[in-house]
């Protein structure tokens, strides 16, 4: 089945705040969902995004991890972060996937000032719009988890566009597809919150007391949802326990901006009703 | 009978001067489009978003070395003294042209000196604030929100005053503008708005 895409909210309009009503697709609502305690640390998703995506190889050196390179950047959408992490006296490996959430309320979104750069679509996906970026950076300064990345050479951001490409031809995300244990589920986001219910249970009756869901209410939820095994651990996993989507500088900011193009009216009307008030001064020469 | 003409501004005071203006305006008004949507067609004044973005902080940096020499060139004449605090307490017959109720003025009153030290102060703020959105690899995400608002309010303060100083230096006071463009007043202006440093100036 293919989707249509339909925009839900667009950068530095007024459509970024309040989302479009869907006129077209009432289609599903996709979500990833990561099952970390089925990863096998093979980084074949790693590749899959790479090939998919032709971002391209980027050599990496040994920094002591067998995690592939140190950091996300503008060709590497997708790095699998291999936390060490000793519990219990044992070396634990609290795998990240690291890429983009695709939160439900978009920091990015909000931050972004060019009108069109951000778009989110109806099926949860948060892609950026090249085109229209202007390379300001106000989106890596938005996002609370830290994942767009600047490309000083064609001075564009980018990150993880979930492979909209293929969601709207009804494919799954090139990760997901290559995934040789299903440690990644895709579906829509019902489906998966109850299949997340599921695996946490499941993990719970095997000992892991604390699994839980990494669904964060502060960004809305995500179209990317973590199973971690120790949910207590969250810091551990590289996960903010508490990421915001409106911090409060960004509550003022939007506050101010509401006034601010008032005030500087009012600059303007006042000077033109001194002059309505007064007129040009006259020196009479004496 | 034509008036006699009084240097008021050196010809590197003007430069300094349309420097700092120019670019202040430029900024403006590429500020202003990228902080309201409905504003962001500014951007093609200046090429488009991408170029006015890259050029923003640039003339931000020329903006700030203007700003440097501006404050030092003119600091010096700009401490408010007692007679100020008087100017300030009639500022609203100054406004009203009632100015047989003004107390004299020297060579600046001391409306135009608190347009001096705000300005230097939100040039400064500006300065500090956009450096690091300039440059916001290894700065943490929360100290740029701030900055980004800092950056706002004080583009608000100053394009606010921006407007009050373009229109009492041109359609509300005649003869003013001049000063800033062959550097000279005239005797009868100069004795109307700045007593004392007719006066001074005169007095030889």
């Amino acid at each position: 089945m293919t989707d249509t895409l339909t925009v839900r909210r667009v950068s530095a309009t007024p459509d970024a705040f309040i989302p479009m009503e869907a006129l077209r697709s009432d289609g599903p609502t996709y979500s990833k969902l990561v099952d970390i305690s089925k990863c096998i640390g093979c980084k074949g998703c790693e590749v899959a995004c790479k090939e998919w995506n032709d971002l391209g190889v980027e050599p990496t050196v040994n920094f002591g991890s067998i995690q592939s390179h140190q950091d996300l950047s503008p060709k590497t959408w997708l790095l699998m972060r291999f936390n060490e992490v000793e519990i219990d006296g044992n070396l634990n490996w609290l795998i990240k996937k690291d890429a983009c959430l695709h939160c439900e309320e978009p920091g990015c979104l909000y931050a972004c000032p060019a009108p069109g750069a951000i778009v989110q679509y109806t099926n949860g996906i948060v892609d950026f719009n090249q085109e229209h970026c202007i390379g300001c950076q106000y989106c890596v300064t938005g996002c609370p988890f830290d994942i767009p990345r600047f490309d000083a050479d064609t001075r564009k951001v980018s990150k993880c566009n979930m492979c909209i490409d293929r969601v709207e031809s009804g494919l799954e995300p090139a990760c997901v597809k290559t995934c040789p244990t299903n440690a990644i589920s895709w579906g829509s986001k019902e489906d998966m919150l109850a299949l997340a219910d599921q695996k946490v249970e499941t993990l719970q009756s095997r000992g892991y007391g604390n699994a839980a869901v990494y669904n964060p209410a502060g960004v809305g939820g995500t179209h990317m949802m973590y199973v971690v095994p120790h949910g207590d651990r969250l810091d551990d996993y590289n996960l903010p326990s508490d990421p915001t989507a409106s911090p409060a500088p960004m509550t003022a900011l939007g506050f101010l901006k509401r006034i601010g193009a008032y005030l500087l009216s009012f600059s303007v009307i006042g000077a033109l009703v001194h002059f309505l008030a007064y007129g040009p001064e006259r020196l009479e020469e004496e | 009978m034509v008036s006699q003409l009084l240097d008021r501004f050196t010809f590197f005071e003007r430069i300094i001067h349309w420097i700092v203006g120019i670019t202040f305006v430029l900024l403006l008004l590429t500020g202003l489009a990228f902080s309201h949507p409905s504003l962001f067609w500014l951007t093609t004044l200046l090429g488009g978003g991408p170029s006015a973005r890259v050029l923003h902080p640039w003339i931000g940096a020329v903006f700030s070395i203007g700003m440097c020499f501006m404050i030092l060139i003119w600091v010096r004449d700009m401490f408010l003294d007692e007679g100020d605090r008087r100017w300030l307490g009639a500022v609203r017959h100054y406004a009203m042209r009632e100015t047989d109720k003004v107390p004299p003025a020297g060579k600046y009153n001391a409306g135009q000196k608190m347009f001096f030290w705000f300005q230097a102060i939100f040039a400064i703020a500006h300065l500090a604030s956009g450096v690091p959105l300039w440059f916001p690899a290894g700065f943490d995400a929360a100290v740029l929100q701030w900055m980004r608002v800092v950056h706002y309010v004080v583009t608000l303060g100053g394009g606010a005053l921006l407007v009050v100083h373009v229109y009492l230096g041109t359609v509300a006071y005649p003869g003013t503008a001049r000063a800033m463009i062959d550097g000279t007043v005239t005797d009868r202006w100069a004795r109307h708005h700045h007593p004392r440093w007719h006066e001074e100036q005169t007095r030889s």
